[in-house]
Formats: C-alpha cells, structure tokens, sequence
C-alpha cells in the first residue's frame, strides 16, 4: 500500500480526516506488509490482528458520525512486550513468562485506549530489557533493517525495527539506560526517554524503577512530541510519577526562542574511542545548528567516567529485588510441580525459566546488597550517583540543553558481541547518565548515512540531546527546528 | 584483583536467589564476574565520603494518595495472575513437609 512507507502519525492524521484513506485499509495494508516483511526482521513476537481491525473500524465509524477525533485515533502502534494490554499475552521475551497473560492495563495504554489508538502487535525485546542488542530474547533475535545481519540495538529493538521498518507508525518502548535511543539510533528513528516521573510505571514490568522510564519511538520528533503528550501525568497508581505542566510549547515549539537556546558540548563524551563516522556525523549536527544560528559552548562532567561502574551496580541491585516476584507462584508456572516443595519449585522456576543475562544480574544485585558488600558497592554507587547528577545541576547553569553521540558506533554484527556482557555494558555510556540523574534525553538520526565496507548499506547514526528536568520541549523544540532544516 | 565472588560465594548467592545454576552457568559466571569487578575498580579511586547517597532523583518522598473509595479497573488482576486456583482460593506448593 502506498501511503506505509514513511507513515508518521501527522501524515496518518491528515490522510485520514481528508478521507484519502480509512484506518481500517492502514491498518490491513500494514498487517499484510508485516507478515511479509517480518519473515526477514523478527521485530514482533505476537500480532493482535483481529482486536487491532477492530479497534481501526471503530474509528473509522466514528468518524463518518462526525465525533471528533482524539490526535492518535487509529495510529497504529507496536508496543514493547514488558507493557501490560489487558488480556494479551505479555513476556518480556522471558521463558518464564510464556504462559502469563496481563491481568490489567498498563496507565500508557489505558491512555492510548482513550485516544482510540490501534495496538498491532506486541514487539520483541531483550529478556527484560537487559542487553543491547535484542539478542537477550528468549524467542528470537530481531534484525536491522538497514542490514539484515546486523543487531537492531536494545533492548526496545523490535519497536524501533518495526517503526525504521515501516511494520508500525510509531512504537511505545523503555529506556532504563539507553533501551529506547541506543536502538533508535541503530536504525535510524527518533527515541525519546522522558525525564524521570513524567510517564506513569503502572503496568511496566519492573527492571530497575528508579531509573525507568516509558518512552516514544517514532519516524519524527513531532511525531515524538505528539505521542509523549498523549502518555505524559500524574498517575496515583506509580507514586514516583510527577504533577507535570507542559505548555503549549511541547507541541508548537517556538523557534525563534529555541534559537536563542545555548547547547553544551560534554567534552568527556567526545572521546578518542569514539567511531571516525560517528564524530563526523555528530560534527555535521553541530554545523547544521551553527548555521540556524545556535550558540555552542564546550563544558565538563567529570564523573562521566564512573556511571558505568556505578549504573552497573544500582541497576543489579534493583533487579535482583524486583525480579524476586517471578517465583513460579505467582504470574506463571513453566515446571512440573508435581511432589516438589516450595523452595524446589523456586530454583528450578528461577533456574530453567530466566536466561543467563537476567542471572548474571540477579546474582550481582544479590551480592552489591548483601551484608558486608552493601557499603562497598550499592552505598558507594548510591553517592557516585549523586556526583553524576550534580554535574549536570552545575552546566545547566550555563547552558539549557546538551549534544553529545548516541552510541559510540553504529550498529553491530549479529553474534559478534553476544558473549560479552562487560562490551555490551559499555554500549550505554553516552546514555545511561541522563537516566542515572533522572533527565529527558532523544535520540534523532543525524543525516549522514555511513558506508559499511563490507555490505555497502549506509548504516544510521543517531545524535542525543539531553534536557533538564521536564523541559523535554527544549531537546524536542531543538529536533524540530534540526529537522525542519534538512 | 581477584573477583569478590569465589566459587563458595556464588553457590551461596545463587541459594539465596533461588537460581539453580548448571555447573557450566557457574564457570561462565565467575568469569563474566571477574571482568565486571575489575571494571568495577574505577569506583574506589574516588573519595565520596562526604556525599550523600541518592535515594530518589526526583526529590519526592512518601508520596501518599487519598484515602478515598474508588472504582478499581483491575477487579481480579491478582488473583488472575495465578497459574493456580480452586474455587477462588489461590493453589500453591507445600510449605510444610507433612
């Protein structure tokens, strides 16, 4: 069908009230491109075709009877499968999950319900969003789909595929320390991770809640602003969720304001390791800024250096506490319990039903908690964590938003890195700071395709702007104006 | 310098996280461990003795709503979640041997 390629929900807005198409023929023409297309990507794990036509005929009823239109009416969306639709089969892409089916709505889709948006399908993962890749799935590996033998990046790569693949208009994913714009900058869309408190958690499979967050995947930064101000508030059911006030500039940025906005340049993330087609493509932002009139300023973060060791260390804590529940009681049973005890059915749950990342993590939290390491490791990375935040307290006192890389290269081989936890850890370190001090940060394509030797695609590199606290219509306003430019 | 965690620890840890480990899980692990903590390293060069922990980023603490009656959406949820259940008792393992 012609009007998929490079959907985005503005595009889909205007085609559907101009009647050029109903949501009904967008949402078969995109279930028939799916099944052809995601032979070869792997992006979803489960299709909700029948609720979906549903949902999209609904719309299309409403709107020949002249209701008026919530803005995402119709949209079709892919969610990531840690985010609880009431009565679906939801995983995390964990064996121990395969049988649970979600008992309720998570906040985000009783909002995105409201706004009569369709769900497609629920989108591959790393097993509970740990990893970098998507390769952590215990079902399967998803592709890029600007290189078939290459990772998506993770752990939200089967939303940001299906979004880069034209497999959905836009995706919902979540970001822990990178897990929405590391695979948006892999290929090749816009990822944004909120400031921490401004999406409700209810309903998100838990990892390590004081750092996550749910978050958008789109083809635009308008299409991000749009789909954030729909998920965005105050929720009673997740009491870290704040009172947000975002004006009218969330959605109409005004320009001639955002020129007039200075941009920090993190020295410590500009680093010689960093990739020769990635400093380029970061380069030709910075330029491309510089001519809409931007003012650049280059400015420190010391502790930039410790928030791996320290993200390493919270990140496992809260893991092997909140992973605690998935005790073969509760949610799903894959054993045969048959004259085990309780403490039997624990360990061979535990011990079948998670793969070896998701242990590898449990057995660290358990011991960075445990009793005479607790000072050593969780307390001290605790502090560390305060360093990380104060830094950025201090240059956004001279500066209102921050450019630095997505990733520290473009994506990677399927199977190169797989066995390495410590390579994949260290995927996160442009990222993982703004989720360690609570920030909003995007991820959004840089214009400058890369030439891979070896295939001769052109691979996407993705820029980040971080923000200060619930200012995400700065680093939005930014991409919008960036975007508009090209 | 050595990884904190010995073969005796990890037996140990893994017990109290109720994960049965294969003896392979076990070699693996003390080896993804052991580059782990060298990486952890880093952290000890740096003095924080007169910092204070973050505990919550956004500042917020005992958040409390309402006390008021409300419809619940979720009716059912938990005990949904139940892979077992007899007439509206939820089933599980023997805790007591008999």
């Amino acid at each position: 069908m012609k009007f998929l390629r490079g959907l985005t929900i503005e595009k889909f807005r205007e085609g559907l009230l101009s009647k050029k198409f109903t949501a009904l023929e967008i949402a078969q023409g995109l279930f028939r491109h799916i099944k052809e297309k995601d032979s070869e990507i792997h992006a979803y794990l489960d299709l909700h075709e029948e609720s979906a036509l549903q949902e999209a005929e609904n719309v299309d009823i409403a709107l020949a009877t002249g209701e008026n239109l919530p803005p995402l009416a119709g949209v079709p969306l892919a969610i990531k499968d840690n985010i609880l639709i009431k009565g679906r089969k939801t995983t995390s892409a964990s064996k121990i999950l395969e049988t649970y089916v979600a008992s309720y709505d998570a906040t985000v889709i009783q909002k995105l319900k409201e706004e009569k948006a369709v769900f497609l399908g629920n989108a591959n993962m790393d097993e509970f969003a740990m990893g970098a890749s998507t390769e952590n799935s215990a079902f399967q590996a998803t592709k890029n789909p600007h290189d078939i033998s290459r990772v998506p990046g993770g752990t939200s790569g089967g939303s940001a595929a299906a979004v880069a693949a034209d497999m959905a208009v836009a995706a919902l994913g979540s970001d822990t320390g990178g897990s929405i714009r590391q695979p948006s900058a892999f290929c090749g869309v816009v990822g944004l991770k909120p400031t921490y408190g401004a999406v409700s958690r209810s309903g998100l499979m838990p990892m390590a809640s004081s750092l996550d967050q749910i978050g958008t995947i789109t083809k635009t930064v308008k299409d991000a602003a749009i789909l954030f101000n729909a998920i965005a508030g105050k929720d009673p059911m997740d009491a870290t969720s704040a009172e947000t006030a975002y004006g009218d500039d969330l959605l109409n940025p005004d320009f001639a304001k955002i020129k007039n906005l200075t941009i920090g340049l993190p020295e410590e993330y500009f680093v010689k390791e960093l990739g020769g087609e990635i400093a380029s493509a970061i380069e030709g932002v910075k330029e491309k800024l510089k001519e809409l009139g931007m003012r650049f300023k280059t400015i420190s973060l010391p502790h930039t250096k410790y928030s791996i060791p320290c993200y390493y260390i919270i990140v496992p804590a809260e893991i092997s506490a909140n992973l605690a529940r998935f005790d073969g009681i509760r949610y799903s049973r894959i054993i045969k319990s048959e004259g085990l005890d309780l403490r039997e059915v624990y360990v061979k749950q535990r011990g079948i039903g998670f793969g070896p990342e998701v242990k590898r993590r449990i057995i660290l939290g358990t011991f960075v908690l445990s009793s005479g390491y607790y000072d050593a490791y969780y307390a001290k990375a605790q502090r560390v964590r305060s360093l990380i935040k104060n830094d950025f307290i201090e240059v956004f006192k001279n500066v209102d938003v921050l450019l630095t890389p997505a990733t520290p290269h473009t994506a990677f081989k399927i199977g190169e890195k797989v066995d390495d936890p410590l390579w994949m850890y260290l995927e996160d370190i442009f990222t993982s700071t703004s989720n360690l001090a609570g920030l909003p940060a995007i991820s959004i394509p840089a214009k400058s395709g890369i030439r891979d030797q070896g295939t001769g695609n052109s691979l996407p590199v993705g820029f980040q702007l971080i923000g200060r606290p619930f200012r995400e219509a700065d680093i939005l306003g930014i991409g919008e104006y960036y975007e508009k430019s090209l | 310098m050595p990884s904190p965690i010995t073969k005796e620890t990890l037996k140990h840890l893994a017990e109290l996280a109720r994960i049965e480990l294969t003896p392979r899980e076990e070699e693996k692990l003390l080896y993804d461990l052991q580059k782990i903590f060298d990486h952890f390293e880093e952290l000890k060069t740096l003095g924080t003795a007169d910092v204070e922990p973050l505990v919550s980023v956004t500042g917020a603490k005992n958040v409390f709503r309402d006390d008021d009656e409300r419809k619940s959406t979720n009716r059912g949820a938990g005990t949904n979640a139940f892979p077992e259940k007899e007439n509206g008792f939820l089933k599980i393992p023997p805790v007591f041997e008999k």
